[in-house]
């Protein structure tokens, strides 16, 4: 390929990078006890969920930023970082879609994600967060007939306490870690779904989230709870402007399936990387967690190809006998990009069941490591693991790393891990190009073969998606 | 908690020769300040817990040997292969005994004693010494270093290739009070040459307190051939840290093999460093845990530049109430393209007591490299052993046979006889003793 086509597609705009010209609230920089009371006044909130923010952000003070992850960025600093932006007019939120600022509509137009129900894809509800609230969430009506309940966080506090408290912190608690404890104290918004019993939920449901404003930080926090015998498939999108400072994601996501029940939670992470030099881009510190109780499955897959640095683990506590967790990956690096991403896999109930698929590529001058724990405890007889984690690498300047950690404390448990490290062969494509396919097809179909294990768990929309996105991010980038 | 680090600083050796001397000071200086429980909060120490090194004064070195006669009927019991069959190197408690050693060196080999090492020898020494050992800090190669009263250079001369092994036999013996062993051999082997080490550490029956540091350094020159046998079987009270660190240059080829029995805290640091284009590494390993014993391997393998292979393999059988930790990490630098690398390692765990934790690490930075590593944590084949039992053969025995064969086939990969049953040896034995009726997996 000449080296003119490789650096045009290198080059690749990232689409999604305009900035919508919009009147905002935004806080000053800055965090401080008083600015969490703004925010749960802003918001409305309890005092329960107050003090609770409270709790977190004293945990948060006596806590240090973690540093073992493999990346290297400086030093951030919290009292940079507004907490708290919203489109001006929405701080109480909109009422109908007629309410919602046009200029916001059309952002999301241009980023493909349909509000207008009638426009909408079929079969799918999208709650869109930007910046820092929840703007509108489509076919809700449809869904409150099956008895879900899909809202932003800031409107279950309000509508259904009960579950919110119930639930909320019981998977990633207020002082898990860190960047969580930041977010516990600090969350603006998110997305909350409840299933009833027994419910089958009708559509997938989405959310789709834009970081819109300059020198913010979204810390959306996501709760989902399947009732005993119920199955919900959730979708998460994510975009941002492209600016040259580093912007701060740390969000939450926790998931709480009940016995017998399912969550199926996709996401397909495009957050601004940074240009091909390495500036700006987000910093895309998130947890994610699941709790599975018993027969309960849960499954994350994820395609990540956006965010200057992702810090992201998504994981399972298999707590009830039977229960399942899955975790399928494809994590894209290219230019300065840096990933450490994997997952958790804790087995504590009996004969519990766990996958994990991770695709890595690394291309440009990236940092592409998979880095997992699979935890079998005395009492889980029967666990069984398997792991796979592959890496493909495309130029000799990138770097792939896998660590593993493996604990097993249980004679019964059989735990399999296996990883590999390969690049896109000369062979390979001269063979494809032999056929007359132009390198890049070629380049592409190998690379999606590569991730087909995970595609094929994505939702038929999201896989079509994702596999742009891969070809857009990547294509062209073998000489 | 018995601060190791400072009371060693405190009870300084006595002077010794001019170069010991300065190297001591150096390691003062590395040690100064620092705790055992700061290495202990390290990613490296994640899964071995320090303690037992703190619950005694371990800070002062083994007082003079007791009879070499005495000695000697130990070893006939328990040292590696026949005597006759090797070159014998024998250390008690860490000093050399020229008594129980074959002190002449076969034809174009030359054992210097770092005590006695003067002229020539000693700028070898001066220029290897460590520097294989440096690029992996661990405050432990400085404490060896603090202690070392004396060690062995091993030279094997250019194209000189060996008619037998060189047997290196590291004794323990329980002594009043509980103390260190620091040791040290650093083995050159010139280009075109090809040696056979077998290093044994082991004890006599009494109950131990000794805590071994112990660092072998292996500098393998251009198209050099070792064969490196490190076989632990101490008793189990006895501590063990210790490390291999090698350096291998063009089309150098090492092939070691690593068997321990637990005790209560073993450690063993393996790095292998690819510093020249074409080099092979291979690395077997087996260890085999009962009761409360602790036994950790971390090893590394440094692909420096392009064009070398190294391939890994470690395998477990861990029962009672004991606890193997495993880190095995394939780092290809920039530029080493054309990389082939493998790791593998495989645990039985026989009993819901025990414990394995393992991490094998990739870290690649270039792009035209097969690289790939599995681990798994697994029982035996209920299938398997219900086939035996239909055959006559007891559970118990059954489960001892599988386990064997888990292990045993490691030793298809060991070339000599000599090696291989002496191995072999060992691992029935431990079999025998430890999956009986009623074996320590139950």
């Amino acid at each position: 390929m000449s080296k003119q086509a490789l650096n045009h597609i290198i080059n690749n705009e990232y689409a999604a990078g305009f900035v919508t010209d919009i009147e905002s609230d935004t806080l000053p920089a800055g965090l401080d006890e008083d600015v969490i009371a703004f925010i749960s006044a802003k918001k409305d909130e309890p005092e329960w969920l107050l003090q609770w923010r409270i709790n977190a952000y004293r945990e948060w003070l006596k806590m240090a930023a973690p540093d073992w992850a493999h990346v290297n960025f400086p030093k951030i600093d919290f009292d940079a970082i507004s907490y708290y932006s919203s489109p001006k007019g929405m701080s109480d939120g909109p009422k109908s879609l007629e309410e919602v600022d046009p200029e916001l509509l059309a952002t999301y137009a241009k980023l493909g994600i349909p509000l207008h129900e009638q426009e909408a894809l079929a079969g799918v509800a999208v709650d869109a967060v930007f910046d820092s609230v929840s703007i509108a969430t489509t076919f809700r009506s449809k869904l409150a007939e099956a008895g879900v309940i899909f809202c932003s966080i800031s409107e279950a506090v309000k509508q259904y306490p009960e579950l919110v408290k119930k639930y909320l912190g019981t998977v990633v608690s207020q002082a898990d870690n860190f960047y969580a404890a930041l977010n516990s104290a600090v969350f603006s918004d998110g997305t909350f779904v409840y299933i009833p019993k027994d419910v089958r939920c009708p559509m997938e449901l989405s959310t789709y989230f834009r970081i819109n404003e300059a020198k913010t930080g979204q810390f959306e926090r996501t709760l989902i709870i399947a009732d005993e015998g119920s199955y919900v498939s959730y979708l998460e999108g994510c975009t941002a402007p492209m600016r040259d400072e580093n912007q701060l994601h740390a969000a939450v996501v926790e998931l709480v399936a009940l016995n017998d029940s399912e969550i199926k939670y996709s996401t397909v992470q495009n957050w601004y990387p940074g240009d091909a030099a390495g500036k700006g881009g987000i910093y895309n510190f998130v947890t994610k967690r699941g709790l599975a109780h018993k027969n309960a499955h849960i499954s994350w897959t994820q395609v990540e190809t956006g965010s200057a640095i992702t810090w992201k683990y998504p994981s399972v506590i298999l707590l009830g006998d039977n229960s399942i967790g899955e975790f399928y990956s494809v994590a894209l690096t290219n230019n300065y990009q840096q990933a450490d991403t994997g997952s958790k896999m804790i087995h504590i109930g009996k004969n519990t069941k766990s996958t994990i698929i991770s695709k890595g590529i690394s291309a440009g001058k990236s940092s592409n490591a998979y880095r997992g724990l699979v935890k079998v405890i005395p009492r889980a007889s029967g666990a069984r693991n398997y792991t796979q984690c592959d890496s493909l690498l495309i130029g000799d300047t990138c770097a792939a790393h896998t660590f593993p950690y493996i604990e097993s404390s249980n004679s019964t448990a059989v735990i399999e891990h296996e990883a590999t490290t390969s690049k896109v062969s000369d062979e390979q494509l001269y063979l494809c190009q032999q056929r007359g396919l132009a390198a890049e097809k070629a380049v592409s179909m190998i690379v999606n073969g590569f991730c087909k294990e995970v595609f094929k768990e994505l939702p038929m929309e999201f896989a079509v998606e994702a596999g742009k996105l891969l070809e857009v991010s990547l294509e062209g980038s073998v000489g | 908690m018995f601060d190791y680090i400072g009371h060693t600083l405190q009870n300084p050796l006595p002077v010794t020769s001019g170069w010991l001397e300065s190297l001591h000071q150096k390691a003062r200086l590395g040690a100064l300040g620092r705790k055992v429980s700061d290495e202990s909060a390290t990613e490296s120490w994640k899964y071995s817990s320090l303690c037992a090194l703190e619950e005694n004064n371990y800070a002062t070195t083994a007082k003079p040997d007791p009879e070499p006669d005495l000695l000697d009927k130990t070893l006939s019991q328990t040292i590696g292969i026949d005597k006759s069959n090797a070159h014998n190197l024998v250390f008690v408690n860490g000093l050399f005994s020229a008594e129980l050693s074959d002190v002449e060196p076969p034809p174009g080999v030359e054992f210097v004693r770092f005590s006695h090492a003067e002229g020539q020898h000693l700028t070898s020494i001066n220029a290897s010494l460590g520097t294989m050992a440096d690029k992996h800090q661990s405050i432990f190669r400085v404490l060896n270093e603090l202690h070392l009263k004396d060690g062995m250079y091993i030279r094997v001369n250019k194209n000189v290739e060996l008619d037998k092994p060189i047997q290196i036999v590291w004794l323990t013996t329980r002594q009043a009070q509980s103390y260190t062993v620091s040791s040290r051999v650093l083995i050159e082997l010139e280009p075109g040459s090809k040696a056979q080490i077998f290093e044994t550490f082991t004890s006599d029956d009494a109950q131990q307190n000794s805590f071994t540091n112990n660092v072998t350094e292996l500098l393998l020159r251009e198209g050099a051939y070792l064969q490196h046998f490190r076989v632990h079987q101490e008793q189990e009270d006895a501590l063990h840290i210790g490390a291999v660190h090698a350096d291998l240059y063009e089309n150098a080829t090492l092939k070691s093999f690593h068997l321990a029995l637990g005790g209560a805290l073993k450690r063993v640091d393996v790095a292998v460093n690819l510093l020249g284009e074409g080099a092979d590494s291979e690395q077997f390993g087996a260890y085999l845990l009962c009761n409360d014993q602790h036994m950790d391997y971390h090893t590394s393998t440094e692909h420096f530049v392009p064009n070398c292979t190294s391939n890994e393999v470690f395998r477990g059988v861990v029962g009672g109430r004991s606890k193997a930790v495993f880190n095995g990490r394939i780092h290809i630098h920039p530029g080493a393209q054309k990389t082939l690398a493998r790791l593998s390692n495989k645990n039985l765990l026989t009993s819901d007591t025990a414990e394995v934790d393992t991490k094998p690490e990739l870290e690649i930075y270039a792009d035209d490299v097969q690289c790939a590593h599995g681990a798994t944590v697994a029982q035996l084949d209920e299938l398997a052993i219900h086939y035996l039992q239909t055959r006559g053969i007891s559970r118990a025995k059954a489960k001892a046979l599988l386990s064997y064969g888990f292990v045993a086939m490691l030793l298809e990969q060991v070339p000599e006889p000599v090696f291989a049953e002496h191995i072999t040896a060992i691992i029935n034995h431990y079999f025998q003793r430890h999956y009986s009726e009623e074996g320590c997996d139950e």
